[in-house]
């Protein structure tokens, strides 16, 4: 197991808090908060270590496209790229609705 | 014009907050200790396993049927569903309160959504206790209010949750549910493949699956797997009420039928055909088995320490027995107290060939409920005699003729029936010589009000054999061995268990395969005291969270309930 963080600027606050997914084999679970701050703060705990340079890659592009200043917790268990991407973007729905 | 056809919906596929949704009243769903109270497992981190932020167990609060009800949905994606501290701690939780509720005249209904292969072996005696307190629970639930349990699919429910479904008033499966004990491979893994080949899929669905559990009584209703008939049929069981007498408490029936069944030509089939015909009917006449089941033990077996303490508590091996060769039972004074002693031990000649080691097998369980029931009924306008469980069990029986007769509704029965005399006053000890292991353990000392136990070589709890542990969880024995010392529930030695504060008393210099008169005094002594604090204690198992190891030892099974007690309207 291992844990990564991130952070990246940001100006739109995340309306409400949101949380998608389940820890399962090839998934992982995304909890969003509303931010302190004008800044977004990634955590990932990931079951799988030495995925640091895709998991900034996958999130640097997401945060690059969304402007949300939210907390986010990830606990994953082997999502692709795809997949963190589409939990993402589900939980920004899911937050807006 | 064209008439609106409802799309069917599978219940199956959906998540268990969704699952728990659906089978609450539109609009009514309110979630106790979601995912944003990061209620996690302690114990997952430090074995390199991602924790999830409910532990893979959603409570909600809700309607059914426009009354009040709490729905309790494991989510069978995350570890297996499988039973640890958090988790656990949050199911029995939630019966405990219901169970408040209903004592207080708020009638809550709860259901359970099955979706666990058992304890989850990386905390595996927390789980184990705390599936010992969801029996403890029901039992009491059920003189209420019906406990409905649906089994949908996709894990299935075994392991120790097997007998928690084997305890529900309603039990619910779609055909793509499975139920059972022990999961096929760990038959296979303990048994070998001649007992049961995990890779023949049609002998699983005829063994374990749902349409073969219903069609030999083992499940109340078959449905198909839509969101509207499952959440129609949780309503029916309610409106139909508590029932006459629980499955679980239909011991002579199921002892009768076990005695008639021929084991040599024994199939799904052959079963279907056999108790599909008896289903509803009044229970027969109790037949005798070739073994002398339900007959005379007078016949000494083999040495064996569960032999050995009941013999020397009772004073010697003259007394009259009662139960059958591999269930011993006899009723002896303790100072002012009447005792019956009850202990599992070998008999070379069982007529189940893998009950034949002390194991806790079919005829086991059901006969353990019937001699503890027995003492129910007699004691029912007296004072309540104690009841002391000697302990010493090796593993339930891992077999394939088990699974088709339901061995998990044998260890309900006896669960059943020990906690059914403690809430009826009797004193139930627990008192482990030797080992206390999984499956047979719940069904034979886990549900005493005060456990004592030997700290002596070859005394331990555990769930699993490590050989069949690290099979199932992709470990090496050496791997496990490591974790137990940073986890002590996950650790087989008494010790460790006696951290988790459920034993009331650990007594050292003990020899346990032949004790002396001095050392037999102690225990006996040890029995008295612990049957005085039984009459004077809590008729449930709150005992275990409240002593002084617990605090430490079991603190997150602890903070799970004053959390929920704090959140639950």
């Amino acid at each position: 197991m291992e844990i990564l963080t991130f952070e990246y600027t940001a100006a739109k606050p995340l309306p409400r808090r949101a949380h998608v997914g389940v820890v399962s084999s090839g998934d992982l679970e995304i909890l969003f908060e509303p931010s302190p701050d004008q800044r977004t703060h990634v955590v990932v705990r990931t079951r799988f270590d030495g995925y640091g340079e895709i998991w900034k890659a996958v999130l640097d592009r997401f945060f690059a496209q969304h402007d949300v200043a939210a907390k986010i917790e990830i606990n994953d268990f082997g999502a692709t790229p795809g997949v963190v991407s589409l939990r993402l973007a589900q939980g920004l729905e899911v937050s807006r609705s | 014009m064209i008439a609106k056809v409802p799309l069917k919906t599978s219940f199956i596929e959906l998540r268990a907050r969704d699952r728990a949704a659906a089978i609450l009243d539109t609009g009514t769903f309110q979630e106790i200790l979601g995912p944003f109270d990061r209620l996690e497992s302690p114990h997952l981190a430090p074995q390199n396993i991602v924790p999830q932020s409910d532990d893979g167990v959603v409570v909600a609060q809700g309607l059914i049927d426009g009354e009040s009800a709490v729905v309790i949905a494991i989510e069978g994606a995350f570890q297996g569903g499988g039973i640890g501290e958090v988790s656990g701690a949050k199911f029995a939780g939630a019966l405990e309160l219901a169970l408040r509720d209903n004592e207080h005249g708020r009638r809550t209904r709860p259901v359970l959504l099955f979706d666990t292969g058992g304890v989850r072996l990386q905390e595996a005696n927390y789980g184990l206790l705390a599936i010992a307190e969801i029996g403890s629970a029901m039992v009491a639930l059920r003189r209420y209010v019906p406990v409905v349990g649906v089994i949908p699919g996709m894990v299935g429910c075994f392991g120790g949750m097997s007998i928690t479904a084997g305890l529900c008033s309603t039990l619910i499966m779609t055909r793509e549910g499975r139920l059972g004990l022990n999961g096929p491979e760990v038959i296979e893994q303990e048994a070998g493949i001649g007992e049961f080949d995990a890779s023949d899929r049609q002998l699983i669905w005829n063994t374990v699956g749902g349409a073969q559990r219903h069609a030999t009584g083992f499940a109340d209703v078959l449905v198909e797997d839509d969101v509207t008939v499952v959440t129609g049929a949780v309503q029916d069981a309610f409106r139909r009420g508590v029932p006459a007498e629980h499955r679980s408490a239909q011991v002579d029936r199921y002892l009768s039928r076990l005695a008639g069944i021929d084991l040599k030509h024994l199939d799904g089939p052959m079963l279907r055909e056999r108790w599909g015909k008896e289903r509803g009917e009044e229970p027969e006449e109790l037949l005798k088995s070739p073994d002398g089941q339900g007959g005379q033990t007078g016949e000494k077996g083999p040495v064996s320490r569960g032999r050995v303490w009941l013999e020397a508590l009772c004073g010697g091996s003259q007394l009259p027995m009662t139960g059958s060769s591999s269930v011993l039972c006899t009723d002896s004074t303790l100072g002012d107290e009447r005792v019956r002693y009850i202990s599992v031990v070998p008999d070379p000649d069982n007529r189940f060939p893998r009950a034949r080691q002390g194991e806790v097998g079919l005829n086991e369980g059901w006969t353990l409920a019937r001699v503890v029931r027995d003492a129910v009924d007699e004691d029912v306008d007296g004072e309540r005699r104690a009841i002391v469980a000697i302990v010493d069990v090796p593993s339930q029986a891992y077999g394939y003729r088990e699974e088709l007769l339901g061995i998990h509704q044998a260890c309900a029965a006896a669960v059943d029936a020990y906690a059914t005399a403690r809430l009826a006053g009797h004193p139930v000890v627990a008192l482990i010589v030797g080992n206390a292991i999984s499956g047979a353990f719940l069904a034979h000392g886990l549900q005493a009000n005060r456990i004592l136990a030997l700290d002596a070589p070859g005394v331990q709890v555990q769930v699993m054999s490590k050989k069949s542990a690290a099979t199932v969880t992709r470990r090496s024995i050496a791997e496990l061995e490591e974790i137990a010392k940073k986890v002590p529930g996950a650790a087989y030695d008494i010790r460790s268990f006696a951290s988790l504060g459920a034993v009331h008393g650990l007594m050292g210099g003990i020899d346990a395969d032949a004790p002396g008169d001095k050392e037999i005094q102690r225990i006996l002594n040890a029995l008295s005291d612990a049957i005085a604090a039984a009459r004077s204690g809590p008729r449930d198992l709150s005992n275990r969270l409240t002593s002084v190891e617990a605090r430490t030892g079991r603190s997150a099974s602890i903070l799970v309930r004053e959390r929920m007690t704090e959140q639950w309207n």
